[in-house]
């Protein structure tokens, strides 16, 4: 008599479960064989995984070695750049990888010591305030001055920044100032997003310092919005666990 | 800076860059005589030549600087010589600060007004900020940075 | 207790694997899957994604305890799901098992072998993916990671070991 068939075995033809013949050669070949000549591997204790993830909780970065570090990126970003919108882009796709990273490291580090990682988010209001107070005061030293919904769509959350610290000390020239170089914070944004499974049909950041109302611009010239627009699947799935929960 | 309590007449600011172009210039006060902007250009490139000059009659190194004042802009080549750094008449006062590297700036201010030098280090603690730190910036090219002119505005027109 | 460990990407793509045994009851660590089923280890960890992916909607928890179980091997699945989306999928497959026609002989056979409590068991694994959960932190917080890439590290490979020995 044959094993009775798991309950799941349709499974595996939905799930291809070893995506890539390739992938799965490369992680035998990973686990058998010895590491490639000329790559050496610390044996002094010094890896990364010596080193405490809570330990540099608190520390603070110079605001000038920033500062100087932002310029060269830029300057990178700006390298045969066909537009303010792809300068934009290249500054978002260097944000994204910060933010896959910064959603771990948070939430690892936000209980206390010992205890087990705090909890996911799985809707999309813990993940905005997730972004807005702990991703915002780890990267800014304060949270974000707003978060709203917007009013048209559905799909599109604003998080607003009065004096995006990235944009300090950058004035942007006048044939360019359609560009806000805080993008790159949008990325960071919409890497946070999309790993913790909130895929976005993209995150922007925008200026809202002119003409957004009287005494509005006197007071925070450098007023950016960081505008988010989830993917239909998510509202869809929020939609599904709010009948649910 | 909350030590410059002192009323503060601060008429213009030139930056000349290290080849002596002018780079920067703006008038806080009105006071000074209208110049045309060629005549910045000018008085500018003279400047930096009568500096150079003036750099290369100071005494050999390791003696301290023979100008008068001596205990001007601060700077981490104390021993460097240093070239002219004030030029005073009786309406006006011409202080001028070089940075290590070679960028110069020129301060009009009354002839009695005090702790130019601490105006000086702002300025350009301010031009280290809003321009050096500006990824849109160019060195050595004429510096257009809106938020150097607002808080430079700010600094200078708050304390006047 | 023989255990399979596999860590499965967002593009539900292998990214790490560890086979090991128990160090309990002096236990010597090594893996002792029968040879005429070890090749559907990687199946069964596999297959077990799709309950993964209702599981984790349903709080915010990491570790999602055992969502999965394939009798015919005995062998139950315990998952664990990180922040970014990165799966940690632990099949661990008692060693004895007399016959695997039929599926009744699991619940016997979990209750014979090993004297630990399914509570203990539950705490020891938990203990053992949050402890892997830190090094892996470790690993993507390297500059030169990418998301959804193979780690190679062997450093890494030895912490995830050690955390078997301490836990499992």
């Amino acid at each position: 008599m044959n094993p009775a068939p798991p309950a799941h075995a349709h499974a595996p033809s939905l799930k291809t479960p070893l995506t890539t013949a390739q992938q799965q050669q490369q992680l035998a070949a990973g686990r058998n064989v010895s590491p490639s000549p000329g790559l050496r591997y610390p044996s002094n204790k010094k890896t990364i995984y010596d080193r405490n993830l809570s330990r540099s909780k608190n520390a603070e970065l110079s605001r000038a070695a920033f500062g100087y570090l932002f310029v060269e990126m830029i300057g990178y970003a700006q390298r045969r750049v066909r537009g303010v919108a792809d300068l934009e882009k290249r500054l978002n796709a260097q944000g994204y990888p910060l933010g896959l990273k910064l959603l771990d490291l948070l939430l690892t580090r936000s209980p206390l010591p010992s205890t087990s990682p705090s909890l996911r988010p799985t809707r999309i209001l813990p993940l905005l305030q997730f972004i807005t107070t702990t991703l915002w005061k780890h990267l800014f030293g304060r949270p974000a001055d707003a978060l709203e919904r917007s009013a048209a769509n559905a799909d599109e959350y604003m998080i607003s920044d009065n004096e995006p610290l990235v944009n300090t000390y950058i004035s942007v020239p006048r044939e360019m100032s359609q560009l806000n170089c805080a993008a790159y914070v949008a990325g960071v944004i919409e890497g946070v997003c999309d790993g913790a499974g909130f895929a976005t049909r993209g995150v922007s950041a925008h200026w809202v310092g002119e003409g957004g109302g009287e005494g509005g611009k006197g007071m925070w010239p450098g007023k950016t919005v960081f505008l988010i627009r989830f993917a239909d699947e998510v509202l869809e799935r929020e939609e599904i666990l709010g009948k649910n929960g | 800076m909350a030590i410059i309590k002192d009323r503060l007449v601060v008429f213009a600011l030139l930056v000349i860059n290290k080849a002596g172009g002018l780079i920067y210039n703006r008038e806080f006060h009105s006071g000074l005589n209208k110049m045309s902007s060629n005549d910045y250009l000018i008085l500018a490139g003279t400047f930096h030549g009568v500096h150079a000059i003036t750099k290369s009659l100071s005494p050999l190194p390791r003696t301290q600087s023979a100008n008068g004042t001596s205990a001007s802009a601060p700077s981490p080549f104390v021993n460097r010589p240093t070239g002219l750094e004030v030029l005073e008449s009786a309406h006006f006062r011409l202080q001028c600060f070089q940075t290590v590297t070679g960028t110069k700036f020129l301060l009009f201010t009354e002839p009695q007004q005090p702790n130019v030098d601490n105006v000086m280090k702002r300025i350009y603690e301010l031009y280290s900020d809003y321009v050096m730190k500006n990824p849109f910036y160019t060195v050595e090219m004429p510096i257009r940075c809106e938020k150097f002119d607002r808080s430079l505005d700010a600094f200078v027109k708050v304390k006047s | 207790m023989s255990y399979y460990f596999v860590i499965i990407g967002t593009k539900d793509n292998p990214l790490f694997e560890h086979e090991f045994g128990t160090y309990r009851q002096g236990g010597d660590g090594i893996s002792r899957f029968r040879e005429d089923t070890r090749h559907m280890n990687q199946f069964v960890a596999h297959a077990s994604l799709d309950i993964l992916e209702e599981v984790q909607w349903a709080g915010g928890q990491m570790y999602l305890k055992t969502i999965d179980r394939y009798p015919p091997t005995g062998s139950t699945i315990s998952a664990f799901i990180t922040a970014a989306n990165a799966k940690f999928l632990l099949l661990h497959q008692p060693n004895n098992i007399s016959t695997t026609s039929n599926p009744s002989s699991l619940t016997a056979n979990r209750n014979a072998p090993t004297s630990t409590t399914p509570a203990a068991t539950d705490e020891a694994i938990k203990n053992f993916f949050n402890d892997v959960y830190d090094s892996w932190v470790k690993t993507i917080m390297n500059p030169f990671w990418r998301v959804d890439t193979p780690v190679r590290s062997p450093v890494f490979r030895s912490r995830v070991a050690a955390s078997a020995k301490k836990y499992l």
